[in-house]
């Protein structure tokens, strides 16, 4: 007996009808107000209204909304459904602290500091005074006064999610440190992850330093090496009896600015944004920060799809939706990623065919470049026809773009899982998209002509200017920055073959590790889940500003 | 794609109603001017422009406007890419933009209603399942309606269920129209099924369709070697 498709159980909540039914009734079910949340905004649209003085949020508007049967969401690999309303980014404070973790994290390196008081200053750096620094640190990161008597400090009520920890490689200088303190690696990764990790970290001693969720809302995420270097200093300060004025004090400050790793480089100026910034973030880096093949290393699928949607919500909807484009518009097709089971459905599907055909994971040889088709043309070829075959994944998806994605997904995810390789991943999208063009004559939006029908000839290329490998490419890549919806499943295509590898990190072990730890708001390693608790208002996010407005 | 390939003229919508369609101007008003006509301006000495005989439209001066057709996945009978080369295979003076739905054309005016009569006349528009929409164009992948007919959220069109055929009552841009606009009988389902350039499982799969199949790989082969190791593209 054929499986049931993935997708059913959200299909079935959506429709009255049989998922493969072609037909059925418009223009009756009594338009926005069969949606909870459009009743509620049009209560509180016409209150504010009334309050103000000046016209707001309007259902006569426009189109009138609600002309088909409202389609509720299912969070992929979850049993939460929500409105399309609840992914937006600013109404999902899931999404929103997600990115807000991300930002306020800073990499600072120990080693170059501690070589300064011990060389420079002549002071012993001991696991005590290494100690005594983190619970410093802990004081001036949030906000806390060290060095003068008469300081305006942070309220802590406000900055509670502030703090630095630390990891190594070196587990002997790990036992050493405070555990309050301390990213454990041992405890987080399996043993063979574990191990990758730490040879990969070397005897390094790195803080992840989180600043206020608060401050990097007020300011940009360029204010987080600023804000760290500023409190990492007083710490340095206050710890090892400095002079606040010494010049070596200086080597402390271009340390943490300038020897520290952000998790997004620097863009160029027409873009307008500072380091730390998600236009910089490599996916090599967003795959790392995904953490679902940490809790489910045997389950290559979920970690390349958990990476999918936390691109689609950081790149696709708050970049390219809201730095890039602005308004309203990104939600539902970045959601399509992470909803409803599709590219589930279409990922389990390429992996039963990659152990059914090659035996398992990255068994197909990346130099067997006529099977690698194959491949790409059955799993994408399954994904299309999907649709066709059930209109009701058809009307979910309806806007092409998003079934391009899906499909050039699930194609690039089963080529890097098949190959365990990246580059291997990103071709077999570009085969994708062609195919797509061809089978249906259509294209997702008008840009595809450019970025999808012209990428085959880039998606190996690593000569600068040319091509990167994929792991190291990101929203800024020449071609990509305009691609809203793509970025999501590029996402998924490192994360996917590095998984598959088994693989304890997809580019960066730092990065990795960073993200690993149960302190962060935002839950890293149950991406749809967290979104699904922010649409069901159920999520707590930080720098809420609630300890400073009157009650 | 052939222009040498007459297309079958199925129905007959007058002119006038194809300008309430559009929704541009009135029937029987001046056509608008954004320039005044190419002979009795000043233009620079340009070869291309001596190379180049005008369309009607620019020789005259006329605005660029634009008519947007939007094709169901089920069976329509063309496709928005499909459109895009048959029209600049056929026509000249006009650009396109093909999306995942719809397709425009902008075109000098009083060109761009040639055009878009002979595209609403002709076998490439079906009534139930080819829209006419300049703006919320979404649709083309819901299913069909009770009827037959794309879903439209504007309802510019609906079923006659006296006459069976199918009326316009909005113009593309969903302002009501002052009468209605027959556009005639959709097409039976297997008869689209047989016409329709689309590629689909439950109809003419394209992996059933070996040369169509082989082209698209070596397309993608060529340009992957093409970027990366073109000294291994041999004996093409």
């Amino acid at each position: 007996m054929a499986k049931e498709k993935m997708f059913m159980a959200a299909c079935k909540k959506k429709f009255k009808e049989e998922p493969t039914d072609m037909y059925t009734k418009y223009y009756c079910y009594g338009g926005w107000k069969q949606s909870k949340r459009k009743v509620e905004f049009v209560e509180a649209a016409n209150k504010i209204a009334k309050a103000r003085g000046i016209p707001m949020m309007n259902q006569d508007i426009g189109v009138p909304l609600g002309q088909r049967s409202w389609m509720p969401y299912q969070l992929s690999h979850t049993d939460m459904f929500v409105e399309p309303d609840d992914l937006h980014c600013v109404n999902n404070s899931a999404i929103q602290q997600a990115w807000d973790d991300i930002r306020r994290t800073i990499l600072v390196g120990l080693d170059s500091p501690h070589q300064t008081i011990e060389r420079r200053m002549g002071k012993e750096v001991t696991p005590e005074t290494i100690n005594e620094y983190l619970e410093a640190v802990n004081h001036t990161m949030p906000g806390g006064a060290v060095v003068q008597e008469h300081m305006a400090e942070i309220n802590p009520a406000l900055v509670y999610d502030s703090y630095v920890k630390v990891f190594s490689g070196n587990d002997e200088l790990i036992d050493e440190i405070d555990k309050r303190f301390v990213i454990d690696i041992n405890k987080l990764f399996s043993k063979e992850h574990a191990k990758q990790l730490k040879a990969a970290v070397g005897n390094t001693l790195m803080q992840a330093v989180r600043v206020p969720t608060i401050v990097g809302r007020i300011m940009d995420g360029a204010t987080t090496s600023r804000h760290a270097a500023m409190q990492i200093s007083m710490a340095f300060i206050t710890t090892y009896k400095l002079a606040a004025g010494e010049a070596a004090i200086a080597d402390f400050a271009y340390a943490a600015k300038h020897q520290s790793l952000n998790m997004g480089t620097m863009m160029p100026a027409r873009r307008a944004r500072g380091p730390n910034e998600p236009g910089g973030i490599p996916f090599g880096f967003m795959a790392d920060m995904a953490q679902s093949d940490r809790v489910h290393p045997e389950d290559p699928g979920r970690a390349a799809l958990e990476s999918v949607a936390l691109g689609a919500i950081v790149y696709d909807q708050i970049y390219l939706g809201g730095y890039m484009s602005g308004g309203v518009g990104f939600t539902q097709y970045a959601s399509a990623t992470y909803t409803d089971n599709i590219l589930e459905d279409y990922t389990y599907y390429a992996i039963d065919y990659i152990k059914d055909k090659y035996g398992g994971f990255c068994k197909l040889d990346p130099n067997n470049y006529d099977e690698m088709m194959k491949l790409g043309d059955n799993v994408n070829s399954y994904a299309l026809e999907t649709y066709e075959k059930y209109p009701a994944a058809m009307e979910t998806h309806f806007g092409g773009s998003q079934r391009a994605t899906v499909a050039a997904a699930s194609t690039g995810i089963a080529g890097s899982m098949a190959t365990g390789v990246a580059d291997c991943g990103l071709n077999l999208w570009y085969l994708s998209m062609l195919q797509r063009k061809e089978r249906a004559g259509r294209l997702g939006f008008y840009g595809y002509d450019l970025q999808d029908q012209c990428g085959s000839a880039n998606s190996f290329a690593y000569r600068s200017d040319e091509g990167l490998p994929m792991e190291l490419r990101g929203p800024n890549y020449p071609n990509y920055a305009m691609n809203v919806g793509h970025l999501s499943g590029y996402t998924g295509i490192p994360k996917a073959a590095h998984a598959a590898r088994g693989d304890a990190f997809t580019v960066n072990p730092f990065v990795r590790v960073a993200f690993a730890d149960p302190s962060l708001v935002f839950d890293f390693a149950n991406v749809t889940k967290e979104i699904g608790r922010g649409g069901l208002r159920e999520f707590k996010p930080a720098g809420e500003r609630t300890a400073i407005i009157k009650a | 794609m052939d222009p040498k390939q007459n297309l079958k003229k199925l129905r007959d919508v007058s002119m006038d109603d194809v300008v309430r369609l559009l929704g541009h101007r009135n029937p029987g008003e001046e056509y608008k001017s954004i320039h005044p006509p190419i002979e009795e301006g000043k233009e620079p000495n340009c070869p291309i422009r001596a190379l180049v005989t005008p369309i009607d439209g620019a020789k005259r001066g006329d605005r660029i406007r634009y008519v947007q057709f939007t094709d169901s996945v089920y069976f329509a009978p063309i496709s928005p890419y499909q459109r895009a080369w048959m029209y600049l295979s056929r026509y000249r003076g006009l650009d396109t933009g093909t999306l995942s739905g719809r397709q425009i054309i902008e075109m000098r005016e009083r060109d761009l209603e040639v055009l878009a009569k002979e595209m609403i006349d002709n076998e490439t528009f079906d009534p139930a399942l080819t829209g006419i929409r300049g703006a919320t164009v979404h649709g083309h992948a819901c299913r069909l309606d009770e009827h037959g007919l794309m879903f439209d959220a504007w309802q510019r069109y609906v079923w006659d269920d006296k006459k069976k055929e199918v009326v316009y009552v909005k113009d593309q841009v969903a302002l009501p129209l002052d009468r209605k606009i027959s556009v005639g009988k959709p097409a039976k389902l297997d008869d689209l099924k047989k016409r329709t350039t689309i590629f689909r499982a439950d109809g003419v799969d394209m992996r059933d369709d070996k040369e169509v199949t082989m082209y698209g790989l070596r397309i993608h082969k060529l340009r992957t070697l093409g970027g990366y190791q073109p000294y291994k593209v041999k004996g093409i």
